[in-house]
């Protein structure tokens, strides 16, 4: 089993366990610093909603807690198809390992697909304060409006990422349709999905900061 | 593996006795520009920020000449505005925070812990390259649409007054702190997972644990600034507001986010410093190098406690008494781990075999301009003195014998040092003291009178003045032309060296550590066999050099 399994050695490293765990370590690194971006803007929802209880709570009241609360669920699943990729990627078991990365990327899509109809949803109910040619029709005090620009930018950031992340997926699996992938790169997919599973775990602090914290 | 073994066996052994260094291996531009090798990549840092350094350097050359008279009738106040925010950006984003850690760092980091490159050369590259578009980009911005908001960006001046190109200089500034990103991370995980066998935490060089404490910052302060920054190229571009109080924003939370990353960030700017003396130091001082540990530890104080003093540029900007008083307690904390370092140096030259050589002279001006950098710092932390002279000149002189006394002179004095490992040439020793001379006489008669303007109450950022503080002003501005000829000297002699230098050989100065064991300059994976480190650091058996 284990010579289906592999890295790639390159020469700056000694051998492929020190690799395994600079790759591993660099990965956390990288993580740690897009939680304090996020961070950013979690801080900035307090201070909004501290300052401004009220119209915090009237927007809040206006997202789709449904929309969020299904989405949070597909994020869900999709981490723990991933969970078996990364285990299939471990016994060398190739072709199955790439469906289960189509299968999250899947995931993924279908949550951007129902977050695009949230959005559609918040331009017809009038909630799009940035887009100057409309209306806006929650609560005339203009704190409403910074949280529901606020809104729109972290889950635009968050969306970004999980673009970014269906990308990688896709390039995973398409490289691993390929013979003997696994034999030298089974690193990849650890690291990819290292980086899947962080996008969730973002989600589970902005679905709350935004749309539960403050109903 | 052996050589040998890597050779294929019908071609014959070359006739050389040594490998082709790292400078040598290969000549063509492309093998430049396309290189993951640590040391060729500090080398492509070290030209692009001395460029960066000269752009900087004369616009706050211009901004001196300005103010040499004081009714302002040399530069119209737009284009005074403009050229120190151009001095400040340009200084604090493209030659400071990249100045130590990505010239000496990526050089050095490896070689001293004994590996044969970062964990991640091609991450390397690529951060030179994110720095090189970023900087050339906001470059341009700069000079031809011109920013005034000063290196800060407050808001609401930088969202809703500021005329020029606030959006194009923001984004600039946050493509640019992406390289730190990969610059920081890299040097954490090449730390943590690289070291040679042997080379435990405690036998790294003191200039590695500076490194790998600069790196936390880097990694945990640059996103805030990121989405600090994002938030102002938001509010700019679509005017959301977050930072708007007609919209119900708080411009004071842009100075918590910006002062959370721009705090520490000082202490990216003097931490590999403080790194580069304890190395000066042992090395010119012929000895072992007191307090080991303490100065170690004393690093990552710093970055932690760091962490915790942003308030201390906000006490008359809308945060209460208490929470003024609270960042002032933490920033007299700060202080204490910067001074235990001072401690140990001073122990370590006291009856040390002193060789007064250029790196040394650089070294022993550098505690000088540290020393009164950081006392007035603590003035400035008392909230009552900083009630009489925040925002004055006295705040200028300050930052600037801390990130140019300490800074730069490091970098140069550390330039200097590690020269002859880097190309392999010795620099003229006479012009090298004459400059670091030139320089601690230029530095103080330019700062030092700035510290009796501000107190006498002169405000910063002004073209137009009251006459009463020409006089010093004008000093200052005299102090400023010798500080451009003793910047100018190192760049001409050391660049002269590169073709006439003497030969150095591997270890001209007789040190310690990893680096000095391998051939000058270093073959392209920095040691011909992996080494085994089985000495302490700064091994210094405290006889005099064998000459
Ligand atoms: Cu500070």
């Amino acid at each position: 089993m284990s010579s289906t399994v592999g890295i790639e050695l390159e020469e700056q490293y000694h051998d492929v366990e020190q690799q395994r765990e600079a790759a591993k370590l660099g990965m956390w690194t990288f993580l740690l610093t897009e939680l304090l971006l996020f961070s950013g803007l979690f801080v900035t929802a307090l201070v909004l909603r501290v300052m401004h209880p009220d119209s915090v709570t009237a927007v809040a009241l206006h997202l789709k807690f449904w929309i969020g609360a299904t989405n949070t669920a597909i994020l869900i699943v999709s981490s723990f198809i991933m969970s078996v990729a990364i285990e299939l990627s471990r016994l060398g078991r190739q072709r199955p390992m790439a469906w289960c990365m189509l299968g999250t990327a899947a995931f993924g899509v279908l949550f951007l697909m129902l977050k695009g109809y949230e959005y559609y949803r918040d331009y017809v109910e009038h909630m799009t304060p940035f887009l100057s040619f409309r209306r806006y029709e929650l609560v005339g005090d203009p704190a409403s409006r910074l949280f529901t620009n606020l809104y729109f930018i972290t889950t635009g950031l968050h969306a970004v990422h999980l673009i970014i992340g269906i990308t990688l997926m896709l390039v995973m699996a398409w490289l691993a349709s390929r013979e003997g992938f696994l034999q030298k790169h089974q690193n990849r997919i650890e690291i990819t999905g290292l980086y899947w599973h962080f996008i969730d775990l973002i989600w589970m602090i902005v679905f709350p900061t935004l749309y539960l914290l403050n109903r | 593996m052996s050589d040998a073994a890597l050779r294929d066996p019908r071609i014959p052994a070359p006739v050389i006795d040594r490998p082709e260094d790292y400078l040598h291996v290969e000549q063509t531009l492309s093998s430049w520009f396309f290189t993951t090798d640590h040391k060729r990549i500090g080398i492509l840092y070290l030209v692009s920020i001395t460029g960066f350094f000269v752009i900087g350097a004369i616009a706050a050359g211009i901004v001196r000449l300005a103010l040499v008279v004081p009714d302002g009738s040399i530069l119209s106040n737009e284009v005074y505005n403009r050229m120190f925010t151009l001095h400040g950006v340009i200084m604090v984003w493209f030659f400071l925070v990249p100045s130590i850690p990505n010239t000496l760092g990526n050089f050095l980091l490896p070689l001293m812990i004994g590996a044969k490159d970062l964990a991640f050369p091609k991450i390397n590259l690529l951060s030179w390259y994110v720095f090189v578009t970023a900087s050339l980009f906001t470059l341009f911005v700069l000079l031809w649409g011109g920013v005034d908001t000063g290196w800060t960006f407050y808001t609401p001046l930088s969202t809703q007054y500021a005329n020029g190109y606030v959006i194009a200089a923001v984004l600039g500034i946050i493509v640019v702190g992406y390289s730190s990103i990969l610059t920081g991370l890299n040097f954490i995980v090449t730390v943590h997972k690289m070291r040679a066998p042997g080379m435990t935490w405690f036998r790294m060089p003191l200039f590695v644990w500076s490194l790998y404490a600069t790196s936390l910052i880097l990694v945990l302060a640059t996103p805030v600034l990121t989405i600090a920054l994002v938030l102002v190229f938001v509010d700019r571009a679509f005017g959301l507001g977050v930072f708007n109080p007609e919209q119900g924003g708080d411009p004071v939370l842009f100075q918590h986010l910006f002062w959370f990353y721009s705090h520490p960030v000082v202490y990216v700017m003097v931490l590999p410093g403080m790194g580069v003396m304890s190395e000066l130091v042992t090395a010119y001082a012929y000895k072992k190098i007191f307090g080991y540990k303490f100065i170690a530890f004393s690093s990552l104080a710093i970055a932690v406690i760091g962490f915790f003093v942003w308030g201390h540029h906000m006490f008359y900007n809308g945060i209460t008494q208490y929470s003024a008083l609270t960042f002032s307690l933490m920033s007299f904390i700060v202080a204490v781990p910067s001074a235990i370092k001072v401690y140990n140096w001073a122990a370590t030259i006291h009856k040390g075999q002193i060789r007064l050589d250029t790196p040394m002279l650089y070294a022993m001006g550098w505690i000088g301009l540290f020393v009164i950098g950081g006392v007035t710092g603590l003035m400035l932390a008392s909230t009552a003195l900083d009630g009489h002279v925040h925002d004055t000149y006295f705040v200028v002189a300050h930052f600037h014998y801390i990130m140019v006394g300490a800074t730069v002179v490091a970098f140069l004095g550390g330039i200097h040092y590690w020269w002859p490992k880097m190309t392999g040439r010795l620099y003229s020793e006479p012009w090298g003291r004459v400059s670091a001379l030139l320089m601690f006489i230029g530095f103080n008669m330019t700062f030092f009178p700035q510290y009796i303007l501000g107190y006498m109450g002169m405000p910063r950022r002004y073209a137009v003045y009251p006459e009463s503080y020409q006089v010093l002003n004008v000093l200052s501005s005299a102090g400023a032309t010798i500080l451009a000829a003793a910047y100018l000297f190192p760049m001409i002699y050391l660049v002269w060296s590169l073709w006439y230098g003497e030969k150095a050989g591997d270890n001209p100065w007789h040190a310690k550590g990893l680096e000095w064991t391998t051939t000058s300059p270093p073959p392209k994976h920095n040691f011909r066999k992996m080494p085994i480190v089985d000495f302490d650091p700064y091994d210094y058996s405290n006889e005099p050099p064998e000459e």
